[in-house]
């Protein structure tokens, strides 16, 4: 059994008249147990060249659905550096491809997922480079 | 006035080789340079209702705008979960101890962050959630 741990850490100095200092981890478990999550896609690092949802080509495919055993842990950044330069990322399986977030250049986001959808991405500019991540039980 | 967020991914033995990810954003304004300037604190709420409560109102100026959101669940048993939905969307399950942070895209009034205590009985006793959210400049009301 793998133990995997995934801290966040949210601070500022100046935000607030007190110093703002935020950290908690969380072991990766599967589902309602104790039992470590067994596998992961490794970090990937991609660059998406579409510029729309949809029919259009050259999304990148962040997580396809049920390939994982709920709950499976969506780690996702977006690796440009020019502000306005976005990621967005929809549900590719419900009809309309709703979107479901947004990432401005440098921004990250930890997303534990149902797992009964299709993640994919399409950005602002192309081409801009992505790392992402998905930690779980496969199936 | 920057605010950070660091993720930190590690784990020792999930692949032949030890995963070390870590990770940090400064929390800008939408397409800029300017770090956010408000937030609400963090909040604790005990939710008691398998239903879908507004955790988060979105606002129509918020379209565009940048707001981080960071969600916990902090119940000790790690069964009782609560399910994070947008815009009728289910976006993220949080078990005990599991907790989530996202830019939040308020595409339209609709775009409310609900959250509901999905698996919660009388006898699991309330699910306690943090959770705090980062932005600018537009207001933002909770009613969980």
């Amino acid at each position: 059994m793998a133990t995997t741990t995934a801290t966040i850490t949210i601070s500022s100095t100046d935000l607030l008249s007190d110093e703002l200092a935020l950290t908690t981890s969380a072991t990766l478990t599967q589902t309602g147990t104790a039992t470590g999550v067994e596998d992961t896609t490794g970090l990937a690092r991609a660059k998406v060249i579409s510029t729309a949802k949809g029919t259009a080509s050259g999304q990148v495919t962040l997580y396809t659905a049920d390939d994982f055993a709920a709950i499976p842990y969506l780690y996702i950044k977006n690796l440009d550096t020019t502000a306005g330069n976005k990621i967005f990322i929809y549900d590719d399986t419900t009809s309309g491809d709703p979107l479901q977030f947004q990432l401005d250049a440098g921004d990250w986001g930890f997303i534990p997922m149902h797992g009964d959808k299709t993640y994919k991405a399409y950005a602002t500019t192309n081409p801009t480079s992505i790392e992402f991540m998905v930690i779980g039980k496969d199936q | 006035m920057a605010t950070t967020a660091t993720i930190t991914l590690t784990s020792a033995d999930i692949a032949g080789d030890p995963v070390n990810v870590s990770k940090t954003a400064t929390c800008t304004k939408a397409g800029a340079t300017t770090d956010l300037d408000q937030t609400t604190g963090l909040n604790r709420v005990h939710l008691r209702s398998t239903t879908n409560k507004v955790l988060l109102a979105a606002n129509a100026e918020g379209n565009n705008l940048a707001a981080k959101v960071y969600i916990i669940n902090k119940a000790e048993d790690p069964t009782l979960y609560v399910t994070i939905t947008i815009n009728a969307q289910t976006v993220g399950k949080l078990y005990g101890g599991d907790w989530m942070f996202f830019p939040w895209s308020q595409t339209d009034t609709a775009a409310d962050i609900e959250v509901a205590a999905t698996n919660w009985t009388s006898s699991t006793g309330d699910i306690p959630v943090e959770y705090a959210l980062f932005h600018e400049d537009t207001d933002f009301l909770t009613n969980a």
